[in-house]
């Protein structure tokens, strides 16, 4: 096979243009290779954020929480229930007396109202494989010294002096004794007795009636008056703060607010009064594992203090419904005085196809509940989530484009230039006799295995790109609209609470671009496609080439 | 015998407006084995007449016949098929493919492609005293040893024509005497017929027969 020879010569002699074009379509491989990979990389920790649900295992979540603009159509007995989850009254005088430190934390839904675990055994096995339930909890932490109350206000007993009126004259008092008389016979004539209620009612109105008006209308006006006291704010050091608490279904493990895989430093849930904390609350207040978290409360009138150690430190992937801290269920309902209440369940459903179908049915199992499955988590993701992820993919599409184009360009230019160069040689061989199909073969092999070359160094570097970036431990951070209990939910309620977290949670993602054999076989199509395309147009350059060349001096 | 028979042969170009003619109603006959030149100095129609004789071009009107077959109606592919069988280049500059040893050179001239190519390579460079140096690069020949590479693979598909266009213009006289004097065995030895087109005078006394180009035509 003299053109296999002749191919190897031709690549291994001129290595220089062999190597600069290799490498030339090299990078626009493994460049291809390596943003397609991390717009996947990215796309897929969006999807983890837009389907929240999935992390943890579920397909529908049920929850009664509210949201603000159907607070119109409420019942009443609902509303009452939402404004008592969203009140704080706390009476000082009863935490001790004035000038002694207290810490109290008061444990409300929210707009996430609960109800009776018991519900839960609606959910028979044709509709939920499996279920968790978990009560979310906003807590109010207020801590300081108990104010002196002052002020005290007495008022009365008034006198009022009632204003004369003139007494009847004789003509006045004879028209209402007319009036009687009138109305007596009157009575006679219909057959009732005048001294029953009903006869008796009828004279008095009549006697009233023929009363003059003086008399009909005896309203007085006191004087106003003005009461004025000085009253000094009463004196206290009282911080609130607020945070979220969430009581997790245990006796799950491959379902639930949290998992045990989730778990990123500590251990999950092994026992009582064990607390585990939110990665970015952990951060944010610089806790760790082995430290503890003490609830003080009050229950039936008792002072109630529970001290939680911390064992373990999650990262939540519910992104719509995190809590900063997570205790056992049963312990939160005994601490919240919320025994038997839930205020979210997540269910499996028994198919992933019927996924929608089931999510129905459910809705139709609870009055009055909100019933969300994937497809509703997706659009409660923040708006300019969603519009940078296809801003960015537009981006990646067009950037890509450029790649190509561009090194198409650059390679087909290298590559006609450098056959334009080969002009006399290839006259030689065309006036030695060789054909137009030969000289083709000749060139474009040559280029298919320059290009060859370059996709398997595309893909070489490509990967070795997504190692590196893989290495390098990129993290960025996700905003959701957090549906839990209200954050920001009727403000003028939670007077005591303005320094709760009310901003949208924040997921972190860690960056993970993946390995696809599909992105590397494109990226080493686009190596290949690159030398055909240059390859043709050297090849076609060279076709046209005339015997006549060989005899040129050069 | 009558090789190559050419009659009012005639190549026009157009240059702007003008019109030069190159070959202007030439004729000329060679036989089998002959060994001539055809000398003229620059501008006289020398190239033009190369392209034509080796079938490299068409003429404007005329006959070329080889074989008394003409060949001025053939198409690209069949010229081509017609350089590749009956005529061998020699060019004044070696024009050997720079990234193929002396070997490789001369095999990729051949036209039928077998087994015995290689033994078949070797013999003709041979037959020019060069098979020690058969993989070698051109670039590490000398100008006589690369143009006796050109030789060899002028020689490989047995041609009845040799068109050796100044094959010793860039060669110094020694190495060009001798390059002739190979020409010229190889003519009689092997019977092929030998046209050497050049400028140079003292070429023209050597060869059997001598034609002087001018203005297109000969004499």
């Amino acid at each position: 096979m003299f053109y296999l020879a002749y191919l190897k010569a031709e690549l291994l002699r001129r290595w220089g243009k062999t190597a600069i074009i290799t490498f030339g379509l090299a990078i626009a491989s493994a460049i291809i290779i390596t943003i397609i990979s991390t717009s996947q990389g990215l796309s897929a920790s969006q999807e983890q954020v837009l389907n929240p649900l999935e992390n943890v295992g579920t397909d529908i979540m049920v929850t009664r929480s509210v949201e603000t603009e159907k607070m119109g159509d409420l019942d009443e007995t609902t509303r009452t229930e939402l404004m008592s989850e969203n009140r704080i009254s706390t009476d000082l005088s009863k935490l001790g007396k004035a000038g002694e430190s207290f810490s109290l934390d008061t444990f409300l839904a929210g707009t996430m109202l609960t109800f009776a675990s018991e519900e839960t055994k609606k959910l028979t096995s044709d509709l939920a494989k499996e279920y968790a339930t978990g009560l979310i909890l906003n807590v109010t932490h207020q801590e300081g010294k108990i104010p002196e109350i002052t002020a005290e206000f007495q008022t009365g007993p008034e006198t009022f002096q009632v204003p004369d009126v003139a007494p009847l004259t004789d003509a006045e008092r004879a028209a209402v004794d007319a009036a009687r008389q009138k109305a007596m016979a009157d009575l006679q004539a219909k057959g009732i007795d005048p001294n029953s209620d009903e006869g008796r009612k009828a004279v008095r109105d009549a006697e009233t009636a023929a009363m003059p008006e003086r008399f009909k209308n005896r309203q007085f006006t006191a004087p106003s008056r003005t009461f004025r006291q000085t009253l000094d704010a009463p004196e206290t050091d009282i911080k609130t703060e607020s945070y979220t608490i969430a009581g997790v279904d245990t006796t799950k493990k491959a379902i639930g607010l949290i998992l045990p895989s989730q778990i990123t430093e500590g251990s999950y849930f092994s026992g009582n009064n064990q607390v585990i904390i939110n990665l970015s609350y952990a951060q944010k207040k610089g806790l760790k594992v082995g430290s503890s978290i003490t609830l003080n409360t009050t229950l039936d009138s008792e002072k109630v203090t529970k001290k939680l150690t911390i064992v373990g430190i999650v990262d939540p992937k519910l992104y719509t419904n995190t809590a900063d801290i997570y205790v056992p269920l049963s312990d939160l309902q005994t601490i919240a005085d919320k025994a038997g209440r839930i205020n979210i369940i997540l269910i499996k459903a028994p198919d992933a196809s019927s996924v929608e179908e089931t999510s129905s049915k459910v809705a139709g199992l609870f009055a009055g509940v909100n019933v969300t499955d994937s497809n509703d988590t997706a659009s409660q993701v923040t708006g300019s989530l969603v519009s940078a992820a296809s801003l960015m993919n537009r981006f990646i599409g067009l950037v890509s484009i450029i790649v190509i184009l561009a090194s198409f360009i650059i390679i087909s230019l290298i590559t006609v230039f450098s056959v334009n160069k080969r002009t006399q040689e290839i006259g030689t061989l065309k006036a030695i006799g060789w054909k137009n199909p030969s000289i083709i073969r000749q060139i474009f092999l040559e280029n298919l295995v320059i290009g060859i070359f370059g996709a398997i160094l595309g893909v070489g570097l490509g990967l070795a790109a997504i190692v590196l970036l893989n290495q390098y431990d990129i993290t960025f951070t996700a905003n959701v609209a957090s549906s839990n209990t209200g954050q920001d939910f009727m403000p003028f309620m939670r007077r005591f609470a303005e320094s709760g977290n009310d901003t949208p949670t924040a997921a972190n993602l860690k960056l993970d671009i993946p390995f696809d054999y599909l992105i590397l076989l494109l990226g080493a199509a686009v190596a290949i496609l690159g030398s055909v395309v240059a390859g043709a147009l050297a090849a076609f350059k060279a076709s046209r080439m005339k015997p006549q060349e060989a005899l040129r001096q050069l | 015998m009558v090789l190559i028979e050419i009659s009012n042969l005639t190549k026009l170009y157009k240059s702007g407006r003008s019109t030069i003619r190159a070959v202007d109603g030439l004729d000329l006959i060679v036989h089998k084995g002959d060994f001539l030149a055809i000398v003229g100095p620059s501008g006289s129609g020398k190239s033009t007449l190369l392209q034509l004789l080796g079938c490299l071009d068409k003429p404007t009107s005329g006959d070329i016949k080889i074989d008394d077959k003409d060949i001025t109606r053939l198409n690209d592919r069949k010229l081509a098929d017609l350089r590749q069988k009956k005529i061998g280049f020699i060019f004044q500059s070696f024009n050997l493919i720079p990234t193929l040893t002396a070997r490789q050179n001369v095999e990729a001239a051949i036209a039928k492609r077998g087994r015995n190519d290689k033994t078949g390579t070797l013999e003709v460079l041979e037959k020019v005293g060069l098979a020690e140096r058969a993989n070698q690069l051109p670039s590490l020949l000398s100008g006589g040893e690369q143009q006796r590479v050109a030789i060899a693979r002028a020689l490989i598909n047995k041609p009845e024509i040799i068109l050796a266009d100044e094959p010793t213009g860039n060669l110094d006289s020694q190495t060009g005497k001798m390059i002739f004097d190979l020409l010229h065995q190889l003519s009689k030895s092997e019977n092929t017929t030998v046209i050497v087109v050049t400028h140079d005078l003292s070429i023209a006394g050597q060869t059997d027969k001598t034609y002087h180009l001018k203005d297109g035509k000969l004499s």
